[in-house]
């Protein structure tokens, strides 16, 4: 279920923690979940552990697992931080788009239109 | 815990390495890189106690190895070029290793041997490249020594086989249980696994650095802007190799991603794009800010 592409400029670390939050926006880690561990995770990969150790700190600094010492990681139930802070990145993302859209001559109207067609079909729906 | 404190090793009139000062920690894999002939083998040797250093220590947790025969017992070096006895299939050779060392794994012996497509009653001297390798490789786990020393040991192994080695190194470490050395001219073979690399080149440690160090901050950033950019613009910045070509830029920046793309986008760049760096081009970044023609060591 998390890979490693070691083609990717990514350093691994990133890749990892890039990789579980992902599972978790999705929804294919569900809260309580348990993260497979260090040990196991690093020899599957065969990746260095301290690499792994790198990104699970980094997780649970940031709120998306939490550990039981002597029982592992797992997946915290409130993603709400984690929604707020991809919701930011995408919106940079698509600021980045904007500007790209702009630079090319596309005027307001039809960038306005464009999202707020996506917004209408989920309203259909 | 291996410490090396000012080694020097000569052959004739040959330096081989001068004054080599390096550490290697528990629960972490040390990499080791340099071209052919930049010493690694002979600073294999000698951590393996099989060379003498001409000066200097090689001290395991503070204990000589050099002679030492527990010292040595916790070590397994594999060879760039596999010894074995005469006519001897593995295993006879696992016979013999199961005597020098203590805590020789026969039940892992057994499990990594039946994994892999190998006769163990077959004479090694019949065996191709990659099997005798394969062959030592499964002899250097199952004698479940502290310290395995890895020459050049990806070469001539197939993908699927290197995998394999990594996750075996990967778990050993993970289990507090082993303290890797692994030499390569390959940086890139390195990069995967290891978190500390050292590079060797002409019988001295030129750079000696944990990985996470070296890519915290460090990004390439590739942008385009209406007027020729020059130097000055980014001068606030700590600049490793700046490259303009036209209107377009290609800089080498130490500091946090977020300072970076303020820097830049104040220029009001019209094309603005930042990579993370491969370790090789760190690698080649920092050695030539040491004054290294970094290209000639590592590729």
């Amino acid at each position: 279920m998390i890979t490693i592409d070691s083609k990717s400029r990514l350093p691994f670390y990133e890749q990892l923690v890039e990789n579980i939050r992902a599972l978790v926006l999705s929804g294919a880690l569900e809260g309580d979940a348990q993260l497979p561990s260090v040990r196991q995770l690093a020899g599957e990969l065969g990746i260095n552990p301290n690499t792994v150790q790198k990104a699970y700190a980094s997780l649970e600094q940031t709120g998306v697992i939490y550990t039981v010492p002597g029982r592992g990681n797992f997946i915290c139930s409130d993603t709400t931080a984690l929604r707020a802070d991809r919701g930011e990145s995408l919106l940079e993302q698509l600021r980045q788009l904007v500007l790209q859209l702009r630079r090319l001559g596309i005027g307001q109207e039809r960038v306005a239109a464009c999202v707020q067609e996506v917004y209408k079909e989920e309203q259909r729906q | 815990m291996i410490q090396l404190d000012k080694v020097n090793k000569s052959f004739g009139s040959l330096t081989a390495l001068r004054e080599v000062t390096m550490q290697v920690e528990d629960g972490h894999i040390f990499g080791l890189v340099g071209t052919n002939g930049a010493g690694k083998s002979t600073l294999l040797r000698i951590l393996a106690g099989i060379y003498r250093a001409d000066s200097g220590q090689v001290l395991y947790d503070g204990a000589p190895v050099y002679e030492n025969i527990p010292v040595k017992q916790e070590i397994f070096y594999i060879s760039d070029d596999p010894y074995y006895f005469l006519n001897a299939s593995i295993d006879e050779m696992k016979s013999y290793y199961r005597n020098l060392y203590p805590r020789f794994d026969q039940a892992l012996y057994t499990k990594l041997l039946s994994g892999l497509d190998l006769d163990p009653n077959r004479k090694l001297h019949t065996f191709s490249k990659g099997m005798l390798r394969q062959a030592i490789i499964v002899l250097a786990f199952a004698s479940r020594s502290h310290y395995i020393l890895f020459d050049e040991t990806f070469d001539g192994l197939d993908p699927v086989m290197r995998q394999a080695v990594k996750r075996l190194i990967a778990s050993g470490v993970a289990e507090n249980e082993l303290v890797p050395v692994i030499a390569s001219h390959n940086l890139r073979e390195l990069e995967d696994i290891a978190d500390h690399v050292s590079v060797l080149h002409r019988g001295s440690m030129v750079l000696d650095m944990r990985l996470d160090d070296m890519r915290a901050d460090i990004y390439k950033i590739q942008c385009a802007f209406s007027e020729v950019p020059t130097p000055q613009w980014f001068q606030d910045l700590d600049v490793i190799q700046m490259e303009v070509r036209g209107r377009f830029a290609t800089l080498v920046v130490r500091a946090p991603k977020a300072e970076i793309l303020a820097a830049v986008q104040a220029r009001e760049p019209v094309f603005m794009e930042t990579i993370p760096l491969t370790l090789e081009e760190i690698f080649i970044a920092q050695m030539e800010g040491i004054g290294y023609e970094a290209k000639h060591i590592l590729l």
